[in-house]
């Protein structure tokens, strides 16, 4: 009986200190999950008739209970360990290294991506002698899942339909890159272990490269978007970024409003994603100019997040590096902040984003 | 609302506890009452008043009912009060289906009214049903406080997915019952281990055959996958759920009737439906089966009830040929086993146990597609008849990842638990057990916590009935 008395207790207590707790919750962002929280105050009694009170309130139980962080994690623990499930919420782990589960190959979203690269050539770079290529940057999982047997991409359809239908050179990076070369816990990859890429790039691009007298530098610690997602202990990432020599000069502007940026913003890795360390993060129209470079010559780079961490790579042989993120300009805005004249122009995208393109504008 | 949920773990279990046991034992109905309707609108808000006239509708047939002397009167009147609580059910479940038999037999183009079905509409449909019957047949007094009759429609531990409670089954409890430290004990326990039933397993399993319905790759191996974590799933998310109701009735001084008892393991399919949905299929034995003459009648008419109960069993559970052909297949099999093989499979136990397995998992298959095209389709995939590969790397990596749940989920299928806490109960360890318990409860408690706190909304697969 007293086992029984016992237990009762001990339930009802776990009960009532949770409910306290998750009524007393006010966390307004996850740093962990890199969103913002459904909160009590959020609820509305105009939305009771419609069912959509009921709604937010359930979400913000989830979102304000009492050390959900750590209940995160145990389950996670328990689906890795005691199930042997291969993925939490999509993401999986391998030797300390986190992925994210990626497929089928979304056809659709290729072509569209395929119409928008067509239409940026068609209207700027055609006649103006400009030089443009495309490469595609793999992501993390075409290289761990596939070592694993996990479902992926099909990669080599989404390539044979670029090459079917884009008027431009390739420059394939896929030989260039493995696991190790992207962060543990973030989907990005390591500028530290990117210079054979961007230095076969600007070759191709019939540039000699150049980073004279940069070093690599330690910026302390990133811990990627991964960390949070996979609510596993995961070792934080390491933070090395090529800077000094030729680089030292280079200054960096915002072109919607020319304001000045810096190009690695220590501030933006204690921010909520850490890696907008390269370039202050997401932003439409962002050039690097450096009058120490090896040329004069010019690279437009069409980017997705990826571009923020190579393009500093560029700018010891290309005076000028200006960046476009077609996901946040509209492509028929550009001629107000860009003059396309005999440059290198380099559309550069993850196969993430080329199977989720609606974003591109 | 749903048992599986934050705001009812932890806001509105804790709430009601604190305000039922404060209450003085007269009070105690209004107070289940009230919290009942509140936990049913939370869930249904613009369905409340539904449920309402549906209590109403009932209580008011019963008083009439019970007043009325000459037979043929109160059959008369029992018929109209069934048809009006069954015309509730009929307009909101079946008025979509009826319309479009009649748009494909005649032609027409009728729109269809594409109601949303209120929750639970099946279940206190039949409850609400048993009263007036069993009024009618004398079985139980006219309640007459309204109060009384409200909480027993609408009881919130079983009123969005059972077991069908029938009134003559709690009538003396409603008016009164003893809440003791051992049923608060073992109603906790049983609705923990609902809990864990569903969300660790159920839940889990659910996200497997999701993962099959949304693949570009469909394969022999996924789809006969998919059939067997949909098999588990429905079982453990079921019987989880009415663990959980029966749990909490015990908690308040409720004894619900049981509901499951271990179908997976039989070997015939008569003893399967004695052990699945038992209270379901009770109602139909005791309310549709036995009135039209059950198997006291010439061969041909008991054929002929068994088709009519099994094909109202399936219409019960969807408004849908799939759900028909379901309710049909087993009909069909209860006859065969009936006339020839039933004790073929008694005497060779491993033989029926896998032919019901197999008959199980098939009509899973009828049963979880919302049409009877898409469940065909599904058959053809299963046997090859669709071109698909026999397997892929998904459905490789779906196996793997699925295997540990797969066979976790077989085992708590079976009393294989029970029995070994039965044993350590009976030996030299059973101190320890008893402390061990509490643990395993409240570990049990925090890991469906963490799931539940990760996750975004699950609901019950019979709450669409």
């Amino acid at each position: 009986m007293k086992a029984k008395i016992t237990t009762l207790v001990l339930l009802f207590a776990m009960v009532l200190l949770g409910g306290i707790g998750m009524l007393l919750g006010n966390t307004e962002v996850s740093k962990s999950e890199r969103r913002p929280m459904t909160q009590w105050n959020d609820l509305s009694g105009s939305s009771i008739s419609t069912g959509q009170f009921m709604q937010t309130a359930e979400d913000a139980a989830m979102d304000q209970f009492p050390l959900r962080d750590m209940f995160r994690s145990i389950k996670a623990s328990f689906l890795y360990n005691i199930l042997g499930q291969k993925d939490n919420n999509g993401v999986y782990i391998h030797n300390g290294n986190a992925g994210r589960l990626d497929y089928p190959l979304d056809e659709t979203s290729v072509k569209n991506a395929i119409n928008k690269i067509n239409a940026i050539q068609k209207t700027y770079l055609t006649g103006n002698a400009t030089k443009v290529y495309y490469c595609v940057i793999p992501d993390k999982n075409y290289y761990m899942a596939t070592e694993l047997g996990y479902p992926t991409l099909d990669y080599d359809k989404m390539m044979d339909t670029l090459a079917q239908n884009l008027n431009m050179e390739n420059i394939s990076i896929f030989h260039l890159l493995d696991e190790s070369c992207y962060y543990r816990t973030d989907p990005h990859w390591d500028q530290s272990k990117i210079l054979p890429v961007a230095e076969y790039l600007t070759q191709e691009m019939g540039q000699t490269f150049s980073l004279k007298g940069a070093t690599l530098q330690d910026g302390g610690t990133l811990t990627g978007a991964y960390l949070g997602q996979s609510a596993m202990p995961l070792e934080p990432d390491a933070l090395q970024y090529w800077a000094g020599g030729t680089l030292a000069s280079w200054k960096a502007r915002d072109l919607t409003n020319m304001r000045p940026i810096q190009v690695y913003d220590f501030q933006g890795l204690a921010g909520d994603d850490p890696y907008d360390f390269f370039l202050g993060g997401a932003n439409p129209l962002q050039v690097i100019e450096n009058p120490n470079a090896s040329t004069n010559r010019e690279l437009v780079i069409f980017r997705d997040s990826f571009g923020s961490s190579i393009a500093p790579l560029f700018s010891g042989t290309y005076r000028k590096v200006t960046l476009v993120d077609t996901r946040y300009v509209h492509s028929s805005r550009l001629a107000n902040y860009v003059r396309f004249t005999n440059q290198d122009v380099l559309f550069l995208y993850s196969a993430l984003i080329l199977n989720e393109s609606s974003a591109l504008q | 609302m749903l048992f599986s949920s934050l705001i009812f773990l932890y806001l509105f279990i804790p709430a009601l506890l604190l305000v039922y046991f404060l209450m003085p034992k007269k009070g105690r109905n209004l107070v289940l009452l009230l919290f009942s309707l509140f936990f049913y609108a939370w869930g249904e808000p613009k369905y409340l008043a539904n449920i309402l006239i549906s209590i109403t509708v009932g209580y008011a047939s019963g008083l009439i009912i019970g007043k009325l002397e000459k037979k043929p009167v109160r059959l008369i009147a029992t018929v109209i009060s069934s048809v009006v609580i069954l015309g509730f059910l009929a307009y909101f479940k079946y008025a979509d289906f009826a319309i479009s038999l009649w748009n494909g037999a005649l032609g027409a183009e009728v729109p269809f009214l594409r109601l949303a079905l209120p929750i639970g509409i099946s279940f206190y449909t039949f409850q609400i049903l048993s009263y007036v019957i069993d009024v009618y047949r004398g079985n139980t007094e006219v309640q007459k406080n309204p109060i009384d009759f409200g909480a027993y429609v609408v009881l919130f531990p079983q009123l969005i997915a059972g077991p069908i409670v029938r009134y003559v089954d709690v009538v003396a409890e409603l008016k009164e019952r003893k809440c003791t430290l051992e049923l608060a004990f073992s109603g906790a326990q049983r609705f923990i281990i609902g809990l864990g039933k569903k969300i660790i397993f159920a839940n889990q399993l659910g996200v497997l055959v999701d993962s099959y319905t949304n693949t570009a790759e469909p394969t022999v191996l996924f789809a006969w996958l998919a059939a067997l974590a949909y098999m588990l799933q429905i079982y453990l998310d079921f019987s989880g759920y009415s663990d959980m109701a029966i749990g909490l009735g015990r908690i308040f001084g409720f004894k619900f009737p049981e509901n499951f008892n271990h179908p997976y393991l039989s070997v015939t399919l008569t003893e399967f439906w004695r052990r699945w949905h038992m209270s379901l299929g009770s109602w139909f034995r005791d309310y549709v089966y036995i009135p039209l003459g059950g198997n006291r009648v010439k061969t041909g008419r008991w054929l002929l009830n068994i088709v009519i109960v099994w094909a109202a069993t399936g219409l019960w559970h969807g408004a849908g040929w799939n759900f028909i052909l379901w309710g049909l297949f087993f009909g069909a099999l209860l006859i065969v086993e009936k006339l020839w093989c039933h004790k073929f499979f008694e005497r060779n136990r491993w033989v029926g146990h896998i032919y019901v397995l197999v008959a199980v998992l098939l009509s899973f298959v009828l049963f979880r597609f919302n049409s009877l095209e898409e469940a065909v389709a599904d058959f053809k995939i299963m046997f090859g008849a669709s071109g698909a590969a026999f397997t892929g790397t998904e459905t490789m990596y779906v196996l793997r990842s699925s295997l540990g749940l797969l066979l976790l989920s077989m085992l708590a299928c079976t009393p294989i638990s029970v029995k070994i806490v039965n044993v350590w109960q009976n030996s030299r360890f059973s101190p320890i057990l008893a402390w061990l318990k509490p643990l395993a409860l409240a570990a049990i408690l925090l890991l469906c916590t963490a799931f539940l706190v990760d996750g975004s909304f699950n609901p019950f697969l019979y709450f669409r009935f």
